[in-house]
This record gives C-alpha cells, sequence and structure tokens, in this order.
C-alpha cells in the first residue's frame, strides 16, 4: 500500500543554520528514506523506464517510446477494468465507513465487553487478504459451502444460492466480504480520532444543552475531518488496488465483468507476458491513483488546531 | 549424490591403496555431472519417482529435480533464461513451446530427435508443438488425451446400453435427457463453465470433430466465426437450458471439473486420462466408461495434451541432457513407469502394453492422443488458458446468457485483436 503524505501539523520556520540536531534528525530518517528508495523510488523509476519498451517476458525487449500509451488508449479492456474498479471503490467505501464507524462509536467508551468487541471486529483485519479470500471460496461452494447449508438448513432457500454468478451478486457479495475483513482497521484509525478529541468539548456542549445526535454532528464529525482524510485515502487506495479478491473468487468472471485495474495489469504482464505494457498501465492507474487522493485530501482539508 | 568413497577394507593394507582408492573415488564423484531439471508442480507425482529411478541406475550423471509451481512456471522460467541461469532440462506444457521456440529459449535438438529410432512413433502433436522455423526443440515427456466419461450405472439405470456410448450430439442429447429424468439430483451432462483450460481441453474437440477449428492451421488468424462453432455452442447452451447439467457448473473454475462426476450423479463430461486413475483409486464406486469425444454427426476428435520436454538455450551439459530426456522415452520408463502408474506413454508404439491390457480403459485416451490436435499459437494462454481471456468470455455469454451470435462475434474480434499483437 503507498502512502500518501498528509498535511503536516505544524510548519517550522526553516533554520538558516545547518546544526547537529538536524544532522541527528536526518541520521534518523536514513533507515526510512533507504527503504523508501530501494523499495518504492527505485521501481517507480524502472516501471516508468519499462514502459516506453516492447518488453516480452521471453526474448529481447525493444525500444517503443509512447507505443504502450498509444495502444492503451485504445484498449477497451484496460478503461473497462478502471472503470469497474472505480464502481467498486464507490461502493466499498462508505459501506466500510459506515460500518466502522458504527463499530467505533460502540467500542469507544471502556466497559467491560468492549476489550473482546475490539479483538473480535480487528481480528479480520490480520488475516491476509488472499487466505481470507479463499475462505470465503469455500464458505460460499454452492455444494459443501457453510452459508449455503445454513440458508437451506433454516428452509430459507431451496437451491444453493449464486453468490458470484453475475456482475451484481459478486459484486455485493465481495464488498461483503471486504467489508467484513477491513472495517476493523478503519473502525480503530476512526477511534483514535474520536479519542483525540477533548472531552471539555462534549461538557462544553452539553451545557449549551447539545442532545447526543447534535453532539455527534457538530462535535465529533468536524474535528474528525483529519481522521477521515487517513482513513479515506487508505480505504480508496486500498480499493482501487484491489485484486486478490476478485482474482480468486471470481477469476473476473462471470464474462470477465469483474476485472479490476490491478487485475488487467496482471494479466498484461503474467498472461499475456508483456512487461513493458503491464508497465504502462501501471502507470496509468499510478497518476489516477494520485489525482484521486489529491482530491481527497483537499476536500477534506483541515487547519484547525485543538 | 554420488557415490561415497569405499573406506579402507583393512589397516594391513599398504598406505598407497588406500590413497589411490580414495584419490579414485574422489575423481569419479568429480566425473558426476548433475542436470538441472525443472518441473511444474502438477507433475511432481510421476516425476519424483522417475528422477529418483534415473539416479539410481546412473553414476555419471545425477539430476537434480526442481518442482515450479505451475502458475508462475512461464514468468521463473522467463527470469532464469534472461539472468543467465537457465536449467538444464525444463519440461512444461506442451502449448507453451511454440512461444518458448520463437523466443529463442531453447537449444534446436532437430538432429538428435530426427535420429531417434522410434521417432516416427512420438506424438505427433507434441512434436508439432515442439516445431519452429523446420527446427525441432524438444521431443514429448508426458500425454495426456481428452476422453468423455460416462456412468455405466447411471446408463443401465436409464435403460440405456453401458457398452455403447455416445457417438453423435444426438445421442449425448437424447441419453443425457434420460439421464436427467432419472431425478434425484442426477443431471445428464456437466462441464466447468469457469475453467477456460478445461474446456479447451475438452470442448474444442466438439468443434474439431464437426469439421470446424478457432484458428487457422498456420495459428496466425481466427476463425472463431464459423458455422462449426456457432453450432457446438448452441449444443451446449441447449443442455444447459434443458436443466441438464448442474447450475453450480457455471461457477466451476475447475474445482469440480472432476469431482462432480465422482460424485456419481452425473451421466456423462469431458475429461482426460488423468481421470482413469483418479477414479479407479479414490472413487472405486463409480462404474464409469471412457469414449470419444464426437462430432456433430459422427467422427471424433481430442485435445492431445501433456509436457514436452526440451533444453534451454545456454545449457553448460547438453549432451547428458539429451541423454536423461532419451532415457524417459525408454520403454523402461513409458511402460514400467507411466504406464504402470496410469497415465498413458507418449510413444504410440506403447500404447498397447501390460498395463493397458489389465484395463483397455486407458487404450481409449491413448489412441485420442496419437490422432489429438493441439493449437498452435504463441499467445495460447492469452486465447485459451486465461480465465478472462477470450474463449471462456464466449462459453460464458453463449452457453449462459444465449447470445451465441453476439458471443461468437466479440470472441473473433478479440482472438484478432489478441492475434494482432504477437510480438
Amino acid at each position: 500500500m503507498r502512502t500518501d503524505t498528509l498535511p503536516s501539523l505544524n510548519q517550522r520556520p526553516a533554520r538558516r543554520k545547518f546544526n547537529r540536531r538536524a544532522g541527528l534528525g536526518w541520521l534518523f530518517i536514513a533507515p526510512c528514506v533507504a527503504f523508501v528508495i530501494v523499495f518504492f523510488v527505485v521501481p517507480l523509476i524502472m516501471t516508468a523506464w519499462m514502459s516506453l519498451f516492447s518488453w516480452p517476458l521471453l526474448g529481447a525487449h525493444r525500444y517503443i517510446a509512447f507505443g504502450n500509451y498509444a495502444e492503451l488508449s485504445r484498449d477497451p479492456t484496460f478503461w473497462a477494468a478502471l472503470k469497474f474498479t472505480l464502481l467498486y471503490a464507490l461502493i466499498v467505501t462508505p459501506a466500510i465507513f459506515l460500518v466502522a464507524f458504527a463499530l467505533a462509536v460502540i467500542v469507544r467508551r471502556p466497559s467491560r465487553a468492549v476489550g473482546f468487541l475490539r479483538t473480535a471486529y480487528f481480528l479480520p483485519v490480520v488475516i491476509g487478504l488472499g487466505t481470507a479470500s479463499v475462505l470465503w471460496v469455500w464458505l460460499l461452494n454452492p455444494q459443501v459451502g457453510v452459508l449455503n447449508a445454513i440458508t437451506q438448513g433454516l428452509r430459507l432457500t431451496t437451491d444453493p444460492i449464486p453468490y458470484l454468478d453475475s456482475i451484481r451478486n459478486a459484486l455485493t457479495t465481495i464488498s461483503a466480504m471486504i467489508v467484513w475483513k477491513t472495517a476493523g482497521l478503519t473502525m480503530l484509525l476512526l477511534l483514535v480520532g474520536l479519542q483525540a478529541i477533548p472531552t471539555s468539548l462534549y461538557e462544553a456542549a452539553r451545557i449549551d444543552g447539545a442532545n447526543w445526535w447534535q453532539q455527534l454532528v457538530r462535535v465529533t464529525l468536524p474535528l474528525m475531518r483529519r481522521t477521515f482524510a487517513l482513513a479515506l485515502v487508505l480505504s480508496v487506495t486500498g480499493s482501487m488496488l484491489a485484486f486478490d479478491q476478485f482474482y480468486i473468487l471470481t477469476h473476473g468472471g462471470p464474462e470477465n465483468s469483474t476485472i479490476t485495474a490491478v487485475f488487467a495489469i496482471y494479466n498484461a504482464s503474467f498472461v499475456s507476458f508483456r512487461l513493458g505494457y503491464g508497465a504502462a498501465l501501471s502507470i496509468v492507474l499510478l497518476v489516477v491513483l494520485v489525482i484521486i487522493s489529491i482530491v481527497q485530501l483537499y476536500l477534506l482539508r483541515d487547519d484547525t488546531q485543538y | 549424490m554420488s557415490s561415497k568413497p569405499q573406506s579402507s577394507r583393512s589397516q594391513r593394507r599398504p598406505l598407497y591403496i588406500i590413497t589411490l582408492t580414495a584419490l579414485f573415488s574422489l575423481s569419479s564423484a568429480f566425473a558426476a555431472t548433475t542436470i538441472s531439471f525443472w518441473v511444474r508442480t502438477d507433475d511432481a507425482g510421476f516425476v519424483q519417482p522417475l528422477v529418483k529411478a534415473y539416479n539410481d541406475t546412473h553414476q555419471d550423471v545425477q539430476v537434480k529435480l526442481n518442482l515450479v509451481p505451475s502458475a508462475n512456471f512461464v514468468a521463473k522460467f522467463g527470469a532464469a533464461v534472461a539472468g543467465g541461469a537457465a536449467p538444464d532440462v525444463v519440461a512444461t506444457d506442451l502449448i507453451y513451446m511454440p512461444a518458448f521456440a520463437a523466443a529463442g529459449q531453447l537449444t534446436d535438438l532437430s538432429a538428435q530427435i530426427r535420429a531417434l529410432p522410434f521417432y516416427n512413433k512420438l506424438s505427433p502433436s507434441h512434436l508439432r508443438l515442439a516445431t519452429s522455423g523446420g527446427k525441432l526443440y524438444g521431443v514429448p515427456f508426458s500425454a495426456e488425451g481428452s476422453i468423455l466419461l460416462f456412468n455405466k450405472d447411471l446408463f443401465k439405470r436409464a435403460n440405456l446400453d453401458p457398452n455403447k456410448p455416445p457417438t453423435t450430439w444426438a445421442e449425448i442429447r437424447a441419453d443425457s435427457a434420460k439421464i436427467t429424468a432419472l431425478g434425484g439430483g442426477v443431471k445428464g451432462f456437466y462441464f466447468s463453465g469457469s475453467c477456460a483450460g478445461c474446456n479447451a481441453f475438452t470442448f474444442l474437440p466438439f468443434i474439431w470433430a464437426s469439421g470446424g477449428d478457432v484458428l487457422s492451421a498456420d495459428g496466425k488468424t481466427a476463425t472463431v466465426d464459423s458455422p462449426a462453432v456457432r453450432k457446438a455452442l448452441t449444443f451446449y447452451r441447449d443442455l444447459w437450458r434443458g436443466g441438464q447439467i448442474l447450475r453450480s457448473a457455471k461457477t466451476d473454475a475447475g474445482t469440480d471439473f472432476l469431482n462432480a462426476f465422482a460424485s456419481g450423479k452425473i451421466g456423462m463430461a469431458g475429461s482426460g486420462a488423468f481421470a482413469i486413475g483418479t477414479l479407479k483409486d479414490k472413487y472405486p464406486n463409480v462404474n464409469f466408461g471412457v469414449a470419444f469425444i464426437p462430432g456433430e454427426t459422427g467422427n471424433s476428435s481430442s485435445f492431445a495434451g501433456g509436457d514436452t520436454i526440451a533444453v534451454p538455450k545456454g545449457s553448460a551439459h547438453a549432451k547428458e541432457a539429451f541423454d536423461f530426456i532419451t532415457w524417459c522415452l525408454s520403454p523402461e520408463v513409458q511402460v514400467q513407469q507411466f504406464a504402470k502408474n496410469g497415465s498413458i506413454p507418449v510413444r504410440t508404439d506403447l500404447a498397447q502394453n501390460d498395463y493397458s491390457k489389465l484395463d483397455p480403459r486407458f487404450v481409449v485416451p491413448a489412441e485420442a492422443m496419437a490422432s489429438g490436435r493441439t493449437p498452435y499459437s504463441l499467445v495460447y494462454n492469452d486465447l485459451f488458458n486465461s480465465g478472462s481471456g477470450p474463449w471462456l468470455k464466449m462459453i460464458q455469454r453463449a452457453v449462459f446468457s444465449g447470445d451465441v451470435n453476439g458471443a461468437v462475434k466479440e470472441a473473433q474480434a478479440s482472438f484478432t485483436r489478441i492475434l494482432d499483437t504477437q510480438r
């Protein structure tokens, strides 16, 4: 997952003199900078470089300038994949937020059950997405799946429910699975934001006669802009980079209707073995993601100081 | 790995003999050449005993087996060749051979292969796919042929002759309807509706046996938009619409390719030679027969699959590598290893052997393989094997959504676009 720069907490005036403290500071961030350079900047430059070549997995590569980009502008499967990914992000992000916010409110105040609930809600997050997807393959299986056994056992349905047999069913099922899988993480982020709001503000609001709803809308939500921005960027980025769940659960089907952008990149690189073209698709997806992230951060910008 | 130095038998022997013995052992240890051999993990079952048998009987050359996950095979192999770390011998799905050869990844073995005494008995489809620019780059390693499985018990229950499997589509339709009519969850036919590779293996033969094809002979032009393809899709469509196929077939990405038939509730299903051994071992209660995949009005065809074995470019032990390959084709391996363990020999002259006589059901896929076909394409993976490729999409759109015409036209366009971007 990529990390985006968030507005820094406080702007320090630039120091005129290089002093020992600054040198020490550089030393402390050096491992992090080295990590980012080796595992992000260098591969990014290499990807951009490869995208200018016809680069088959087998055999020699040759320079074709912007040939890959010209081709992808006319590639219907990639644009369909990007459109589908946006649709998926639009569906799954609000769903995650609603569930996560509700969960965060539930586990906000300390009580006996809260420790258990926090753990329970967060547990799916620690499973790998690939593992979780395989788990759901079997939960949803029409012959031996638990979910169908339950609905049929309770006589709610007579035939197995075809959870993945149309784009609508597949999108609904996978969105539900992703909410189950990731709402815990968003809950945690929102919880931190909730608890960062000084209680004195609520006391003041109560003195002014604000009820629970007014406190939520007038105090909690406005003061959580920054937390929302972080959680939103993480959630949207995660959704835009969706791959595992579709690769494992639907294989892009039925009729190729559930192919995401990363899935298209995977297909170009490891099904068609066209690494250069896959690199070009990656660069385009990166640009789209950067634009989406900038828009989100702009909309949720916040300079409030507590 | 190699023979261990023998310890001196007696302390009384002069020192120089001991030294000589040690030196001799040492030199023989150095002489033992190790060749690396890459195989996809799917083949582990029969390759591990094969390599063990070779190493036990050959002191000078030892084979080091490396199992590579099937899904990553091409990527890893490509990276290894590009990095100068190619193995000495490689065996992989025969459909990749045209692309490997065309990309200059393999050693030309034309002269050695043509000199083999049993050259003209080797699986013709394997040889055709191992040929590029008139040169031969590999020989068959393992063989598969697609066939039609049918459940003899269900045939009997439906008052059908269990010794007369269908030989036309009309007979499949009629037999299937009678079997489905038995009720109780029994269905006449089955195919894995979300498995691209399964359908290349079992659905293409229906088209071929009816005189059609989806690619031109040179593999460069799409011929999907043709009457035989439409008819074959309509044939499946009618079976699906008539409730002859389990509903869950639509989303089956291959997990139930054999399981569905093994449940004993399916009348007929396309499959391969591998199914015979598996069914006999694990599902002894399923009384099944094996038939050829028929064309619309007769005839039959098969997808000749399996692995081809070749020597990558840059192997330092090309001679030893070819000796190992030749050994793999010998009767002691083909019959005593492969046929004995329930797979079919890659040499047509060994199709009838001691083990096939024990179970004549093995003869059908062996013969199917000999007359079978395989698409020759540099972009086979894009066209047929990809779960998001045009081949599977066409089948799904035609069979499940019912739009045969639209599906065929769309596939024709997609095939053409992919073939045009061939590198």
